[in-house]
């Protein structure tokens, strides 16, 4: 080795012995690095991830020491069959085997079995075939993609659409995408299926208000406010949000959107409103809940509608500004990883908006129709009708509930004796995961523009004496 | 992240550390930052040795304990929205490979530059505040505290 090298070695050690302190601190500095060596690698507990009562609640309900599955006998004594629909579902529903008239299909613009929508998606057969084999961002979109995009936001007049391939997965999608983990979304508690697994899968705090109530919607972004005053530098990060749905599934109630746009400026949270029921129902051109109360579509931040209802399609569809609707494109689920529309129900939503564009006094008649309806079934004795008066959707309850399960029983003894007579109406189906689970079971019934006057009286006339004989059958037993 | 049909991670700042090849790289350029120090005709051997001690122990406490959350959209909802990247390391397991690599390579670098600083007492000082600096944030103890609330949100 070097003379020069050797003299530096010395002269550190020199001056290495009159520091101690430095050395030892070197020396608990390599026994650290042993301890190290030999340490294995472990997990700490999460002291964030504090369980909530009702989450504790539900482990503790899934521990069953039971059999994995209950026995098929039970299961099968629990359910209902099912009811067989053979043929075409329009005007008429072959069910059962019964022949007829249908007020439970969500089809009220008459679009199912309609000649230009059946032409157009034939000539979509023989262009595209019928699948895309692939997500929309590997090698799935079609020109008919964009193109339905694009009509769907002109139709609508907001600035960018984006499209999905499964009405239920639209909005379970939708929020997600937007709300994440640390998040509040103020919901209502009375929204559909698909919207509730939407909010458990954004795993954001979520926070229900009464149905439709606003004072309580009020009450509680009010105490968040309170909230945010305690710990302003949490409030600047967290995001909050409410859903709400323009036509509610459940009830048939309309949303309060005025108020809803009110406190969204008061309060800065982001407004979704979920339009399956009322895209192509509500509005002076079918725009929707936001053309029916007059507010620019700008101001909601995210309209989620599906477009197997009024538009007898598939899939469903979200639109907004553009920077909204690009985020979706991004980290969407059902957008991402679900394969695109098919190219022929992309083209029976381009032949159905086409006809609406063409025939917008469409709308309005249904409306009349639907509430000419409702006023017929209004004066059934023991019956009480929830809806909005001219929604073509609305549902039908006892009027003195007894039990859940007489109730049920009473509806579905209503429903079977109108099919017998001909017109096929249903129970509106709950699972047992709903949030909400003490709500009243009913009937919901869908008006259909296809239906004549005549029609809906002959209708009217068979639901009120299949309610009698199912009250007449209840006292006897 | 969703980049294909690849094998994936819900966020990818979770196992980075592991990727092959990625420590010889971290090492190299710590070596490369500080040959081009050494290269400095100003600075003196022990001047060069603690600067790049302290520039790695800044680096390394502004890369690893203050930047939170990831530059990229992840796929688990924003669960790692307020964690620093030392916390997301190997989703919050302690004492992995990689984490044990980052807490010897401040030693290794604090002991050479108190080797070539002849142990005199202000690059003592200099050198053993930014090991603390380096090293206390890395503890178990430490996992997911904010002192005083900096940096919580």
């Amino acid at each position: 080795m070097d003379v020069d090298k050797l003299w530096i070695v010395n002269e550190a050690i020199q001056s290495a012995l009159q520091t101690p302190y430095h050395v030892i601190f070197e020396g608990l500095l390599v026994i650290w690095i042993l301890r190290l060596i030999f340490s294995k690698p472990h997990k700490i507990p999460d002291k964030e991830e504090k369980l909530t009562a009702k989450e504790k609640k539900e482990l503790v309900d899934l521990w069953k020491p039971e059999p994995l599955a209950p026995p098929v006998e039970k299961t099968l004594a629990e359910t209902r069959p099912y009811r067989l629909v053979n043929g075409q579902v329009g005007k008429n529903i072959v069910i059962n085997g019964h022949k007829c008239k249908n007020f439970a299909s969500l089809n009220f613009l008459g679009l199912v079995g309609n000649k230009r929508v059946d032409d157009k998606i034939e000539k979509c057969i023989q262009n595209y075939g019928v699948g895309t084999c692939g997500p929309r961002t590997f090698y799935g979109t079609f020109d008919i993609h964009l193109e339905l995009e694009k009509k769907l936001a002109e139709f609508m007049g907001a600035e960018e659409a984006v499209i999905y391939s499964y009405g239920f997965a639209t909005v379970l999608s939708a929020i997600p995408a937007y709300a994440k983990k640390g998040d509040i979304i103020f919901a209502d508690e009375a929204v559909s299926f698909a919207v509730q697994k939407g909010l458990q899968g954004s795993r954001s705090k979520v926070v229900y208000f009464k149905h439709n109530d606003m004072d309580d919607l009020e009450d509680k972004l009010k105490q968040q406010e309170k909230m945010d005053k305690k710990d302003p530098k949490k409030a600047a990060v967290v995001r909050k949000f409410m859903v709400v749905e323009g036509i509610y599934m459940n009830s048939g109630q309309i949303c309060d959107l005025p108020k809803l746009v009110e406190f969204k400026y008061k309060y800065k949270v982001r407004l979704f409103v979920e339009e399956s029921l009322s895209f192509g129902v509500l509005g002076k051109h079918g725009r929707g809940v936001t053309e029916h109360f007059n507010i620019p579509i700008s101001k909601v931040d995210l309209v989620i509608a599906c477009m197997e209802n009024s538009l007898a399609s598939g899939g469903g569809f979200t639109c907004g500004r553009h920077y909204v609707a690009g985020s979706q494109r991004l980290s969407a689920v059902g957008y991402v990883f679900s394969v695109s529309l098919p190219p022929l129900l992309a083209g029976a939503a381009l032949e159905g908006l086409k006809i609406s564009e063409e025939n917008p006094e469409i709308f309005a008649r249904l409306r009349q129709k639907a509430s000419f309806f409702q006023n017929l079934l209004k004066g059934i004795k023991g019956i009480k009708l929830v809806g909005y008066p001219e929604s073509p959707c609305f549902h039908l309850r006892r009027l003195h509930p007894v039990t859940p399960e007489k109730d049920l029983e009473f509806l579905h003894d209503v429903v079977d004796k109108c099919e017998k007579n001909g017109i096929c109406i249903t129970v509106a189906t709950r699972t047992k995961a709903e949030v909400l689970s003490e709500w009243p079971a009913s009937i919901r019934i869908a008006v259909s523009v296809q239906m004549s006057e005549k029609c809906l009286k002959e209708a009217a006339k068979v639901i009120c004496h299949a309610v009698k004989e199912a009250f007449a059958e209840q006292r006897k037993s | 992240m969703h980049t294909g049909t690849t094998n994936q991670v819900a966020n990818p700042n979770t196992v980075v550390w592991n990727s092959p090849g990625i420590w010889i790289t971290y090492l190299l350029t710590t070596g490369f930052m500080h040959l081009i120090l050494l290269s400095m005709p100003w600075f003196t051997t022990s001047v060069s040795w603690t600067l790049t001690n302290v520039l790695h122990g800044v680096c390394m406490y502004f890369f690893l304990h203050t930047i939170k959350g990831t530059p990229f959209e992840t796929s688990d909802q924003g669960k790692y929205r307020y964690s620093t990247h030392w916390e997301q390391i190997d989703s919050g397991t302690q004492f992995t490979a990689a984490r044990k690599f980052f807490m010897t390579t401040p030693i290794v670098l604090y002991i050479l530059a108190s080797f070539y600083s002849m142990y005199d007492f202000t690059h003592f000082v200099v050198n053993t505040l930014v090991l603390l600096l380096s090293l206390l944030p890395k503890l178990p103890q430490l996992h997911g505290v904010r002192i005083f609330g900096i940096n919580k949100y």
